[in-house]
């Protein structure tokens, strides 16, 4: 007996020992480097006719895209000169151990072809530590419309590689100043995202201020003094075409398209009070949302149309607040220290970015829609209006800077950052700008 | 008589004078706290954690970035949970500082703090009846209880009981991932970011196979950027190969199950 | 000798009163060798920048920062307005609200608005008719002063009554 015991015993003891706990190791830490790209020129083939211009035109796209994948500041495209392998044999079938060796991650290739004025760029994505292609597309289009292929093709890429919708497909407007600083001569202006191709909307006669794009990115609203009555328009991109929204007695101001594009909602102003009002754009019916003593401005309305965020001074100091669509259930949102103003709400739904002004200091900052989980992402002498990336990840506004005591030194400028309070970035434009819009995706 | 009403008069004057002009004078300055000193437990971490230095430019470079931010009104429950309940309530500028040095500080060292505190009030880990449990049963149920208490701490005692690493071995194959593991800077902030792998192990530290637990969860809709994380845990594993183990009892490590969590480096 | 006692403690309590009320805010800027006083309590209450309707009518109002209140000085300035207005029945006004640039746009159009509009009840209520007076709000858009300091600011928050006709 006591033998089988010391047997059983000592095979316990044995299996014990044999089998071993499964270790688990926790990696808490990495590093939060932008992941290393490379992105190989454009491919073209040498018996084309327009060899040359393929070249010039696919060494541009790759160019859009490197920049565009490196202002995001989630990705570094790493320099060409470095690349081993040439564009064509990459793009059939890349040594990955030749791109493994300048430490890139992921590979970019592509091939441009123009032929019978129709231009066709072809693209895939590799991973190179995997060794295997994660993605190909191919997009046709009219030559003229080179950078927005680059565009489109950067929004596939930072979506397969982030999980998340690109935002490179976009255009901003914005006003444009000049001269100066107590006369200042402002034009509405349309760039895309990356600062190309600027067009001016108004030739600058009278002032115009906040304007934003309508969901098809085809209309604009804004508000301008034409014949020195200030009031909200309506301008048609294409034709240039502009009219008055609404016939109000007095100054209509902040204006916004609803969600659905059908209705601008914007602040009117009457003997000293302001208030919300709607203006449905097929039906002309107008309605009062807003009705307090107070300054109500700023609205904004939530991705789904049912609610509204907006600005109100009703408990003494500008403050963010929440409503329904109609009007009813008025809630503060903000209660911190400081005061709080231009509220907007993410294209997510679940964040509304602002301004706040504390202590004589310009912040731009993001909460949670009931107010909580304020977060402060940069702090300036003056800043303010923020406005949302299609994606909801990136905020761009405009900053001002101090002036001496005849206003020289002043300067406006346009500056993005990323959600998370990263790549804080100047956005380079012709002169001096203010009150950004950001458009939707323009290929949606 | 109106001598000593005029006397009364000028002296009155010129008390009252006194008490005008020294009124800045007399405000009183607030008491100034001691400075907190946050003693820094010298972990074995701190030795065998060396190839961490280049890395350490990149972390400093990051805290002078959020010196420059603005800390928000709600700080995150974290540094609210280090204070003790009858704690001097802190000026602000040690407040800062504190948040400031536990970054600093590996996350290892946190939690130790952490234990400092709790080891009064909790007796978690230090309890005779689960260290009788440990001489008892055998290795493998200990390890899954100690696991479960939780996931996400780094706690060297744990591992120490549990796995079949030593300190510094440990130590060695996580500074390399640390070193190999990019991660995506677009990973919404507020999300469980947690990603399990298990490796099947070569004798010199490569990889034979790596399989992701909760698959499911990589086409789950609203949970793209799940896919984009694990991908990134796979390309960590696959830059850093071969991976660092030790050099004897393959049998030990053979099997390795890496927990790649991302919230902390970007909860901030 | 209790008469003596209060008349002591009177004089006590109104040194103690006058040497107090001196310690209200200012801000001076020397103009010249001697200091005109500016500022007080956030509102402009210099002549800098001030133009005149007719002798003795100065065209505008100032206010402290994010208020629309208007102070005894705007009140008499906005007086000596009304009788000139109704002296001279023919003439419209147009009232201007503006802002200082330490606020967002949107809000300082309105806010500019409500200044506006305070300076014109007040003449209403000094008998001038509504349909004389229009109004109108100019946000941060129009600086007098285009500096960056308080000064700057104090003066910018305005309103003008200018002549429409």
């Amino acid at each position: 007996m006591k033998n089988v015991l010391f047997l059983i015993f000592l095979l316990v003891v044995f299996f014990a020992k044999s089998s071993f706990a499964l270790i688990e190791i926790d990696i808490t830490r990495g590093n939060l480097n932008p992941l290393p790209v490379a992105v190989s020129p454009l491919y073209v083939e040498s018996k084309s006719s327009e060899a040359l211009k393929e070249l010039e035109m696919g060494s541009k796209i790759s160019k859009i895209i490197e920049t565009n994948l490196l202002r995001s500041g989630l990705f570094n495209p790493l320099e060409k000169d470095s690349f081993v392998q040439k564009p064509d044999i990459a793009h059939l079938k890349p040594r990955f151990e030749d791109w493994k060796l300048i430490k890139a991650q992921a590979l970019i290739t592509g091939k441009i072809n123009i032929t019978d004025d129709k231009l066709r760029v072809e693209f895939r994505l590799w991973d190179v530590l995997a060794a295997k292609e994660i993605m190909a597309l191919a997009f046709t289009t009219v030559p003229d419309n080179w950078r927005r292929v680059a565009h489109i093709i950067t929004d596939k890429i930072y979506e397969r590689l982030t999980g998340e919708e690109g935002y490179f497909d976009t255009r901003i407007i914005y006003v444009s100043e000049k001269g100066p600083k107590n006369r200042r001569i402002k034009k509405l202006a349309i760039m895309d995202q990356d600062g190309a191709n600027t067009k001016y909307l108004t030739l600058g006669n009278e002032l115009v201020l906040t304007p934003r794009f309508n969901p098809t990115n085809q209309m604009v609203t804004y508000m301008s003094y034409f014949r020195n009555l200030p009031r909200v328009y309506l301008l048609d991109i294409e034709t240039g075409v502009q009219e008055v929204v609404g016939e109000f007695p007095g100054m209509t101001f902040a204006p916004r398209f609803s969600p659905d594009g059908k209705k601008i909602i914007m602040s009117f102003a009457k003997d000293g009070n302001s208030d919300i009002f709607t203006m449905n754009l097929e039906t002309r019916v107008v309605e009062r949302i807003t009705e307090h003593p107070a300054i109500d401005t700023s609205p904004s309305y939530s991705p789904n149309g049912k609610y509204i965020c907006f600005n109100s001074d009703r408990s003494g100091y500008q403050q963010i607040y929440i409503m329904r669509s109609d009007g009813s259930n008025v809630k503060r949102i903000t209660f911190g220290q400081g005061i709080y103003g231009t509220p907007v709400w993410s294209p997510r739904g679940d964040l509304i970015a602002f301004t706040k002004m504390y202590k004589n200091r310009f912040y731009i900052g993001v909460m949670r829609i009931d107010g909580s989980g304020e977060r402060l992402l940069t702090e300036n002498y003056y800043q303010e209006a923020p406005s949302w990336s299609p994606n909801g990840r990136v905020l761009i506004f405009y900053r001002e800077t101090k002036s001496g005591s005849q206003g020289e030194g002043f300067s406006a400028t346009l500056w993005s950052i990323d959600l998370t309070g990263y790549n804080e970035r100047l956005i380079e434009t012709l002169t001096d700008a203010s009150d950004p819009s950001w458009s939707s995706l323009l290929s949606k | 008589m109106n001598k000593s009403i005029f006397l009364s008069v000028i002296f009155h004057i010129i008390i009252i004078s006194l008490t005008a002009i020294s009124f800045p004078y007399m405000i009183r300055k607030p008491i100034d706290l001691p400075p907190i000193i946050s003693i820094e437990l010298i972990q074995i971490s701190d030795f065998t954690n060396i190839p961490y230095a280049p890395k350490a430019k990149k972390i400093l470079e990051k805290i002078k970035k959020e010196k420059e931010r603005v800390i928000s009104e709600q700080a995150p429950p974290k540094i609210v949970k280090k204070e003790k309940p009858d704690a001097i309530p802190l000026p602000k500028d040690a407040k800062k500082k504190k948040k400031i040095k536990t970054k600093k500080q590996n996350p290892k060292k946190i939690e130790s703090e952490i234990k400092q505190v709790s080891e009064f009030e909790k007796k978690e880990l230090f309890d005779p009846d689960q260290i009788a449990a440990l001489i008892d049963k055998s290795k493998v149920e200990t390890a899954e209880t100690m696991r479960k208490s939780d996931k996400l701490t780094q706690s060297q005692d744990k591992n120490f009981i549990a796995s079949g690493l030593s300190l510094s071995e440990e130590d060695a194959l996580k500074a390399q991932i640390f070193g190999c593991w990019s991660i995506p800077l677009g990973l919404p902030y507020n999300e469980n970011l947690l990603v399990r792998i298990k490796l099947k192990l070569k004798t010199d530290g490569t990889v034979i196979k790596s399989e992701i637990l909760d698959h499911a969860r990589m086409n789950t809709p609203g949970q793209g950027f799940y896919k984009v994380l694990a991908e990134s845990a796979l390309r960590a594993i696959r830059l850093c190969q071969p991976l660092r183990v030790p050099t004897t009892g393959y049998d030990r490590w053979k099997d390795l199950q890496l927990n790649f969590d991302a919230n902390e480096m970007l909860k901030g | 000798m209790v008469l003596g006692n209060s008349i002591r403690s009177v004089l006590l309590v109104i040194m103690a009163a006058i040497i107090l009320s001196a310690c209200a805010t200012k801000t001076t800027k020397k103009v010249g060798d001697y200091e005109i006083s500016k500022i007080s309590g956030d509102t402009f209450t210099g002549v800098e920048t001030v133009k005149y309707l007719a002798t003795g009518v100065p065209d505008r109002v100032f206010f402290a920062t994010n208020k629309s209140i208007l102070t005894t000085a705007s009140r008499d300035t906005l007086r000596k307005q009304a009788t000139w207005l109704r002296e001279n029945k023919n003439i419209n006004v147009t009232v201007e609200g503006h802002c200082d640039e330490r606020g967002t746009r949107e809000y300082n159009l309105a806010l500019g608005e409500r200044r506006a509009n305070a300076a014109k009840d007040y003449l209403m209520t000094y008998g001038i008719s509504g349909n004389r007076i229009s109004v109108i709000s100019y946000g941060k858009e129009r600086p007098v002063n285009a500096g960056s300091d308080l000064l700057a600011w104090s003066q910018n928050r305005r309103s003008v009554t200018v002549k429409a006709n």
